[in-house]
């Protein structure tokens, strides 16, 4: 081989290998493994026809690396090695039991302490954004312990007096209305405790499918705002977790609990059982994101997880749907209380063509999140979902993207029509998207709800795909209900483990709706789903009548627009039992109605327990957009009546058990632990929590530059002397 | 024929790649010019000033290393955009010359280059956007894998970590090794000794 082909191979080989390191420096698992790739590359370079300088300088870079690949290894050790004292390890079951369109679930967290000494556990963990939680318990060998709801700040004392006396006692608290902590004291050396939690919810009816999920981690969020100086010297400040308080998430340090190391293993295993009961034929069952197991046994169908547990890291959700000609069209139920009557209406309005003429061109602007909480599978998704989005619109559309992590980026200056070109640079744009930073929503928002005067004759929609990893979520609601003007914002929840709560009252604040992606496959169907609520016409005008009773309270209160597939459910607060019961609307200008009698009502129990909670939530949204001071306060004492009255968690209430005899003796030390829990599936922990990319690849473009010149005037040269 | 045209095109593609190569620092070099200006009037009116108009950021503080003779105009956010034209302020940590870890990156190839020579003990001056300057004297020199690593905040008092890739002059970026100088502030450091235990 003479030394010319040699040169154009080596060239060739070098410039290949260090393009490919640099390119997607978190595809590799280990980067050490990418740097052993490129060595040998190298070295082979170093010893080829180079100048000896060139050669000298290669050489000197080569060891260098080594030495730093070698501290590399060195410090990871140094780093792992942190957790020394042996915490309390947990493991969950749960039991869903769903009965027609309520289900009522119980969470067993059982806590083991494998130290030595006595342990407190402190576990952040998810429950359903709509979460009724009304029952808590204590389950140790010998006893069982039945939880109270108290103000959260008695609660709270309640649990530190009981602790300190060494009794065993639990507190179980919200700090969002889909993020709860359990705190669990004294749990002896060597021994076991378990906290049962029952909280009872609805079950989401959209476009004839019903589904429940269970959220089973609190992916890291994202917190804006400067630290707050009374944390300084107190590490962690109000909370146990990762991040501190900030002026702008003041309970920051209390909705991140710290996260382990994925290459350490999954923790926290979960057991998950469902009795489905739907009160209809099932067609098909499917659970997404979990293998399962049916059985069939007298009427009920039990589902259960195919590998007995899995690590808590990404949502279980459950989808069935019902046999043809057995679809539920409307359910009531109700349920008496002393001289209170409850009722809940669930109504799935005709789903008919509207008669209408063509709907109006659609102003559509998409705003993708790509923060480096999307990094990796979720990216994937929401660019996937992206594209089939452009490609779907009319020529006469108007349309633009934005992008947001720490930064805001807009596409277009104004929307523009969506034709070919128009769709081709943006398509191009979408798929060339790179995740990094954090998740600053706000500036997007805002972004995304200006300048709407210019687009008045167009129906302005506002589709947001993101994984919704944010702690500042009240803020962004107060944004969206504020700017709205004519927009609706609909959004997409992205990933294995999204912030439901944040998808389902920042597209209730939008007035738009709500929808999952969880991984590729089901991006195409969810889509679709996706645009013809954007494409057909709202249900409006929706009312309630029932003659011959009195409705006190009925929650939401205006029942806002429904888009196609999706049902009516208000629950209900009445002065005396009733007998019939209408639901009317407009679709359009066509105007329909539903009429119910006393034979489609069920009693049950537990339609209370809605009622209270759709209350509950109703006060926390009125909370938004008031600034009188002394009404915020009411708005408090009211929250606080309804959920005392239907032992309800609320973010002003807690569930608190304590045990009467000490345990632990006060010469014997208690430590207190917060509990890690797992990256959410498919999250790149580097590009959550890493440094920001501190070098250019200048030095490594003028190497290459240099040598290929150099190589070009070599080859000549020789051709010149032969 | 192919082979008569080679030289050409090495020659060629190993040009633009020199050019490309040699406008990083270039424009690493120029922006800190142009960010001058915007301190100064950052300084005048008290707000934050835009260095160009499309810019999505601004000057927050400037830190000046005097005994290596290095000083830079820090920029809001650490991403690769704001990085390109100076260091950049995390968002989130406290900011420069404030209570709390204030948390500043650089590219080390450009502006961080000279956080090579940095030795304990030095004097770093941060500068704030009200005008006022605080003295930092550097506690700490490290190498961590940003990997498993995360930086730590003190706790006490006012504190800057100045945080670059390590090696300085490996050959591709992206690499998961960083350097991280921590330095605390003159006077916390004075008022902790002073106070009773």
């Amino acid at each position: 081989m003479n030394h010319r082909t040699a040169l154009i191979a080596m060239a060739a080989a070098l410039c290949v290998a260090c393009f490919e390191s640099s390119q997607k420096p978190r595809d590799a698992a280990d980067p050490s493994m990418r740097l052993a790739s490129a060595l040998p590359v190298l070295e082979a370079a170093a010893e080829g026809a180079l100048t000896s300088e060139t050669k000298q300088r290669l050489r000197e870079q080569l060891s260098e690396w080594k030495r730093s690949a070698k501290s590399g290894t060195l410090l990871l050790r140094e780093h792992g090695a942190g957790e020394l004292v042996a915490g309390p390890t947990l493991a969950t079951k749960v039991e869903i039991d769903i009965s027609g369109p309520l289900a009522r679930s119980r969470v067993s967290q059982r806590f083991h302490n494998p130290g030595d000494t006595w342990a407190e556990g402190i576990y952040v963990f998810p429950l359903p954004d709509d979460a009724a939680v009304d029952h808590m318990r204590i389950r140790t060998r010998t006893r069982v312990l039945e939880g109270q709801i108290q103000e959260k700040e008695e609660a709270r004392k309640t649990y530190e007096r009981a602790k300190s006396e060494g009794r065993h006692a639990s507190l179980v608290a919200q700090e969002r209305p889909n993020v709860f902590t359990t705190h669990i004291a004294n749990i002896g050396p060597g021994s076991e405790i378990t906290v049962e939690i029952e909280y009872q919810q609805s079950i989401r009816l959209d476009g004839g499918e019903s589904s429940l999920r269970f959220p089973m981690v609190v992916g890291p969020r994202y917190v804006p705002g400067e630290p707050l100086s009374e944390g300084v010297g107190a590490p962690g400040g109000s909370g146990r977790g990762w991040a501190r308080d900030t002026d702008r998430v003041p309970d920051a340090s209390r909705v991140t609990p710290p996260v382990r190391r994925p290459r350490f293993g999954p923790i926290n295993p979960v057991e998950i059982t469902v009795d489905l009961a739907p009160g209809f034929e099932v067609d098909e069952i499917t659970s997404p994101y979990h293998d399962i197991v049916i059985d069939e046994a007298g009427g009920v169908t039990r589902v259960r997880l195919a590998e007995g547990t899995v690590p808590a890291d990404r949502d279980f959700v459950l989808r069935w749907t019902a046999a043809p000609g057995s679809e539920p069209d409307a359910a009531l139920f109700g349920e008496t209380l002393g001289d209170d009557h409850y009722a809940l209406v669930m109504v799935v309005p005709p789903n008919e063509p509207n008669g209408l003429a063509e709907p109006p061109p659609r102003e559509v602007v998409f705003v993708i999140d790509t923060s480096g909480s999307m990094a990796g599978a979720s990216l994937d998704q929401a660019k996937s979902a992206l594209v089939l989005a452009l490609e779907r619109l009319r020529p006469d559309d108007r349309f633009n993207v934005i992008e947001f992590n720490s930064e805001t980026t807009v596409l277009f200056p104004v929307a523009l029509h969506a034709d070919t070109r128009n769709l081709r640079r943006a398509i191009d744009y979408v798929r060339g998207l790179e995740s990094q930073g954090g998740t600053r929503i706000l500036p997007a928002i805002r972004v995304a709800l200006a300048h709407q005067h210019a687009s008045r004759s167009f129906l302005r929609q506002v589709v947001f795909l993101t994984d919704g990893s944010v702690a500042n979520e009240q803020e962004l609601f107060e944004a969206i209900r504020r700017d709205l003007g004519e927009s609706r914002l609909f959004t997409v929840g992205i990933g294995s483990a999204p912030n439901s709560h944040f998808m389902r009252k920042a597209a209730q604040f939008g007035r738009g709706s709500f929808s999952h992606i969880g991984k590729p496959e089901e991006v195409s169907e969810k889509m679709e789903r996706l645009f013809r609520k954007l494409e057909s016409v709202v249900l409006r005008d929706i009312t309630i009548e029932i003659p011959g009773a009195e409705i006190l309270e009925q929650y939401p209160a205006r029942i806002s627009d429904l888009y196609l597939g999706e049902p009516i459910v208000v629950a209900l607060k009445l002065d005396d039992a009733f007998d019939r019961l209408t639901v009317a609307g407009r679709t359009g200008n066509t105007p329909w109605r539903i009429e119910l009698d006393r034979d489609d009502v069920k009693e049950r129990r537990g339609v209370h327990v809605q009622w209270a909670r759709s209350k509950i939530a109703a006060l926390m949204d009125a909370r938004l957009g008031v600034h009188d001071e002394r009404t915020l306060d009411e708005l408090r004492e009211e929250t606080v009546d309804v959920a005392l009255a239907h032992h309800l968690v609320s973010a002003y209430t807690s569930l608190v058990a304590v045990d009467v005899t000490p345990e632990r003796r006060n010469y014997e030390a208690l430590r207190s632990h917060a509990l890690a829990t797992n990256l959410p599936a498919g999250w790149d922990f580097g590009a959550v929590f890493g440094m920001a990319q501190t070098a250019t690849n200048a030095g490594l473009r003028i190497a290459i530059g240099l040598l290929l010149i150099v190589s070009g005037c070599f080859i000549r040269m020789t051709r010149e002397i032969e | 024929m192919m082979l008569r045209l080679l030289p050409l095109l090495l020659f060629v593609v190993g040009m633009s790649q020199f050019a490309i190569g040699a406008w990083i620092p270039a424009k690493a070099a120029l922006a800190q010019v142009l960010l001058e200006r915007a301190w100064q009037n950052t300084n005048k009116r008290g707000e934050r000033v835009r260095p160009w108009p499309w810019a999505d950021t601004w000057p927050v503080a400037r830190i000046t290393l005097p005994r290596l003779g290095a000083s830079w105009i820090v920029l809001s956010g650490a991403s690769g955009r704001t990085l390109a034209f100076g260091p950049g302020h995390t968002d989130g940590s406290a900011l420069p010359g404030e209570r709390g870890a204030a948390i500043v990156s650089g590219h080390r190839d450009t502006h961080f280059a000279s956080l090579r020579a940095l030795r304990v003990a030095d004097e770093i001056l941060v500068e704030r956007t009200d005008g006022t300057q605080i003295r930092y004297r550097v506690d700490e020199l490290r190498v961590v894998d940003s990997r498993s690593a995360r930086l730590r905040d003190p706790g006490i008092g006012r504190s800057l970590l100045l945080v670059t890739c390590w090696p300085f002059d490996a050959v591709t970026s992206g690499g998961p090794l960083r350097f991280v100088a921590s330095a605390s502030a003159h006077d916390d450091r004075l008022a902790m000794n002073d106070s009773p235990r």
